[in-house]
């Protein structure tokens, strides 16, 4: 009898791989037929794992940059009057949230889905492939290794005065999701929080519009340290770039992938999808942009960041960030 | 000059209003919907909350500050240089010239962060440069404040201005100033008591373009206003729209709806002061000939004055743009930094195919797009300024509607509409969209140069039994060559350089020059946004020559001012 349903088991499980492995066939099949796979993406720099996608499998990759700020707003404005051109979309997890409220996602787990930590699956259509992963980054040839800070409460320290540079933390929603984190996953109380808010500000940091223009005056001397993301030690190598390796967690927006209900290549977006969570495409994103990737053991390429301890913020609503931005609009004395 | 209103004018308020209203009646509609989109329930929340914000009044007094003091600063240095360029003998005109619209081509983020290196309060170059001459013991210059938006937003504004007035000057009637001499009284008095005043339409031109345009801008409200905690109407749009991952562009429509209600009245307020256009007629049948005034032993000094101005003003940035794209990251000038020069970012931008695409598209839109805006834009003046009825001051008003509305919010409201056409996403998208938003260029400088055709010579014309499109052709557009030539520049280099629409309405096979631009600089990849920048200059210059070129064949009249006037 034993020997019966190990057979049996056997049995079901090749016949289960075969007709994965034949759905696999039929799906690049279809997918060939159809040509191509338009991507929606907030993300920088990835045409080289587009290229890749395109010279593996005969599919045309196509790419399209779109703001976050403008990401939601295009991509309802296509959907709803029948013209999302996309067939995967990319982007941090709140506009993934509202995509799939709006109905604008499909269903589709992807089998490479499997690899990642469970808590990355919350649903069959969204994948969270990443972290969109916050640290203090510092002129390194200026700011002597004994002044790097250890901790978030540092930065409260007056020697600071005047040399930081972070994203308006007013307007800037994934700043304001940030120091929310800080408040939920880091700190002790809320009062400790406050008190590193209200330092943080009598430190007078100058506001730029987001993280894209943070690490250029930390480059040029004009400040010493920013809020701003590790990945720019990878993309703007050369410059004196490094990141405080802190005793405290790291934290970020999660980056959340999925295929769209209108797809116009649907097979196409599905075998894209695929291919983006798969380790290659993974260790490209790392290696070259220095995305933080949640494929288990893949790190971008920089010193100290497979030590650190680096979670995912929660999704804010737009509401709870308008609201947190009225508060910290009047903490840091932003007119 | 009161006349019928004409099947043209009426004509050409369909055609303008169907480019310029569409998508500001999108924008309108999503104002008072509820949602995200153009079309939902009705409600007024929007407004309310964006105007009940405590913040707001004192948002609209730095925009009044702000836009004002861009608007005189960028009249003020134009009517300058315009001035000795075209009616004095200063000498290397060409350079002048040149230097004047150099600002039109650079994309106005990067002149902003090229002012940054220059002026910052911790290690801006020139500061760093007056501590160390002054043994001063803190910086004397700080670029975050009002003051230094002011002057980088009125250097950016120059080339509006100055191709405004220069062709004014160029095609000025020497008679009015020769009487002014005759009776007594020196260059000076003359310049102040006749010049001048029959300038007033340039002039007011000029100042309303610019702060309708300054009012628009985006990239020195964030570059240097934000870090300086100086807020205007444009960058608290942009803090409405960043505060939350579903942007709410019918929010941001609802604030936008100040700025164009100025702008209305602005444009009203310039129709009215200059309302008696036969004042300023100066060039009619009675022969015309710009005069030459000789600066005597003036001329070098002045020549210095202008090219220390243009040297510190413009020269300057452009330089440190050149210096950005051969380094590897922003750096303070030092030896270490120029040893470390390199062509990279360039051999990255030239080796990258949508980089390549992008100089391909923005070249056939700045070519194509400024050419077809040219024309629309003289059957328009040709209705407001010869036309004189309310029809036309309803196409005036018209032409600027998507003009003024703030840059980040117009491109939703033309992606609202264009994804209803089959235009969506294709290239006509952009080009359709450039020419109605960026209409005022064409039309402004043209409207100075109409102003100033006395109706005598198209009446000749029409008694001699012409028709109103073979005068246009015979009588009136060869005078307007100055003009024509100023519009097609100021488009051109415009569309080069267009980022708020293409953001918004580019794709993949049709990205354009600025959104390249933006992508490197949301990656902070300043080295080869400059690179990409000069690139950009280097387009533009060459169509400057063209137009030039072309403009001094087809006529012997003096065009933006680089020749000696016959």
């Amino acid at each position: 009898m034993k020997k019966f349903i190990v057979l049996l088991m056997t049995l079901l499980l090749a016949s289960s791989t075969y007709a994965a492995q034949q759905m696999d066939k039929d799906v690049l099949a279809q997918a060939k037929k159809e040509g191509k796979a338009a991507f929606y993406a907030n993300i920088t720099a990835i045409e080289p794992i587009v290229e890749a996608f395109t010279a593996e499998y005969g599919v045309q990759g196509v790419y399209t940059r779109m703001s976050t700020n403008k990401f939601f707003a295009t991509v309802t404005t296509e959907f709803e009057a029948g013209k999302l051109m996309a067939d995967v979309l990319q982007a941090p997890m709140p506009i993934m949230e509202m995509l799939k409220e709006k109905g604008v996602l499909a269903s589709y787990s992807s089998s490479v889905g499997q690899d990642y930590p469970e808590w990355t699956r919350k649903d069959d259509q969204i994948q969270v492939f990443g972290i969109e992963y916050v640290a203090l980054i510092y002129n390194k040839e200026l700011v002597k290794p004994q002044d790097v800070p250890k901790r978030y409460e540092d930065l409260t320290d007056p020697k600071w005065r005047d040399k930081i540079v972070m994203a308006n933390p007013s307007a800037h929603a994934t700043t304001i999701s940030w120091l929310v984190g800080l408040k939920e996953q880091v700190f002790a109380s809320e009062e400790d929080w406050r008190n590193f808010l209200k330092g943080l500000a009598a430190n007078r940091p100058m506001f730029v519009a987001s993280f894209g223009p943070t690490p250029a005056p930390v480059e040029s001397g004009e400040k010493l340290i920013a809020i701003s993301m590790p990945k720019y030690i990878i993309t703007k190598a050369p410059a004196p770039l490094d990141w405080a390796q802190i005793s405290q967690p790291l934290l970020g927006t999660p980056r959340g992938i999925a295929i769209t209900a209108s797809a116009p290549h649907p097979n196409a977006g599905k075998i894209f999808m695929d291919y983006w969570l798969s380790k290659d495409a993974m260790t490209m994103l790392a290696e070259k942009v220095g995305e933080y990737v949640l494929y288990p053991g893949v790190y971008p390429p920089v010193a100290g960041i497979d030590k650190a301890k680096v979670l995912p913020i929660r999704t804010l609503s737009d509401k709870e960030i308008q609201e947190w931005a009225m508060e910290f609009k009047a903490i840091f004395d932003v007119k | 000059m009161q006349r019928k209103s004409t099947p043209l004018t009426f004509g050409l308020i369909v055609i303008v209003g169907l480019l310029t209203v569409c998508p500001v009646v999108m924008l309108i509609l999503g104002s008072f919907s509820q949602g995200l989109g153009s079309f939902g329930t009705f409600t007024l929340d929007k407004y309310i909350q964006s105007y009940t914000d405590p913040a707001f009044a004192e948002i609209i007094v730095n925009t009044i500050i702000f836009t004002l003091g861009s608007a005189v600063v960028a009249t003020l240095l134009a009517l300058f240089l315009a001035y000795l360029n075209t009616r004095t003998n200063i000498p290397f005109k060409f350079l002048f010239r040149i230097i004047s619209i150099i600002p039109m081509m650079i994309p106005h983020i990067l002149f902003a962060v090229s002012w940054l290196l220059l002026l910052n309060p911790s290690n801006g170059l020139i500061n760093l440069f007056l501590k160390d001459v002054f043994n001063l013991s803190s910086s004397p210059f700080n670029i975050y404040t009002l003051p230094g938006m002011i002057l980088v937003e009125g250097l950016l504004d120059l080339p509006i201005a100055y191709l405004i007035l220069a062709p004014a000057l160029a095609s000025f009637d020497v008679s009015m100033e020769e009487s002014s001499k005759v009776c007594g009284a020196s260059n000076l008095r003359t310049l102040f008591m006749v010049t001048l005043p029959i300038l007033r339409p340039a002039i007011l031109a000029s100042i309303t373009l610019v702060i309708v345009r300054s009012l628009a801008s985006f990239a020195v409200p964030s570059v240097i206003g934000m870090p300086g905690r100086i807020y205007v109407l444009a960058t608290h749009i942009y803090r409405i729209i960043a505060t939350g991952f579903a942007t709410d562009y019918g929010m941001a429509a609802a604030v936008g709806m100040s700025a164009l209600a100025s702008s209305t009245i602005l444009i009203y307020l310039y129709r009215y002061l200059t309302a008696e256009g036969d004042k300023y007629v100066t060039i009619s049948s009675r022969g015309y000939r710009p005069a030459v005034i000789d600066l005597k032993k003036a001329k070098y000094p002045f020549f210095v004055i202008v090219a220390v101005l243009s040297f510190i003003l413009i020269v300057l940035p452009v330089l440190v743009l050149l210096y950005t794209s051969m380094v590897p990251y922003s750096m303070v000038p030092s030896a270490r930094a120029f040893s470390m020069m390199s062509l990279r970012n360039w051999t990255e931008v030239l080796g990258d195919p949508i980089s390549i695409l992008s100089v391909k598209n923005s070249m056939f839109l700045g070519i194509v797009g400024a050419t077809l805006g040219v024309i629309l834009s003289i059957f328009v003046c040709y209705a407001i300024v010869k036309v004189r009825t309310a029809a036309s001051g309803i196409l005036e008003s018209l032409s600027f509607l998507s003009f003024s509305f703030p840059g980040i919010v117009i491109g939703v409201g033309f992606m609202w509409l264009f994804v209803r056409t089959p235009l969506y996403a294709t290239i006509w998208a952009l080009l359709i969209g450039y020419i109605a938003t960026y209409l005022p260029y064409g039309i402004r400088p043209l409207t100075s140069a109409f102003v100033q055709i006395h109706a005598h010579l198209e009446e000749s014309s029409k008694v001699c039994g012409a028709g109103t499109l073979y005068t246009l052709r015979r009588i009136i557009i060869p005078l307007l060559i100055p003009g024509i030539v100023s519009a097609w520049i100021l488009m051109a280099t415009m569309f080069v350089r267009e980022l708020t629409l293409s953001v918004v309405l580019s794709r993949p096979g049709t990205e354009v020059l600025a959104v390249q631009v933006l992508r490197f600089a949301e990656d902070g990849l300043w080295g080869r946004l400059s690179a990409l920048g000069i690139i950009m200059i280097l387009i533009s210059t060459t169509l400057v020559i063209i137009a030039s070129l072309t403009g001094a064949k087809f006529t012997k009249i003096q065009t933006v001012g680089g020749d000696e006037p016959h």
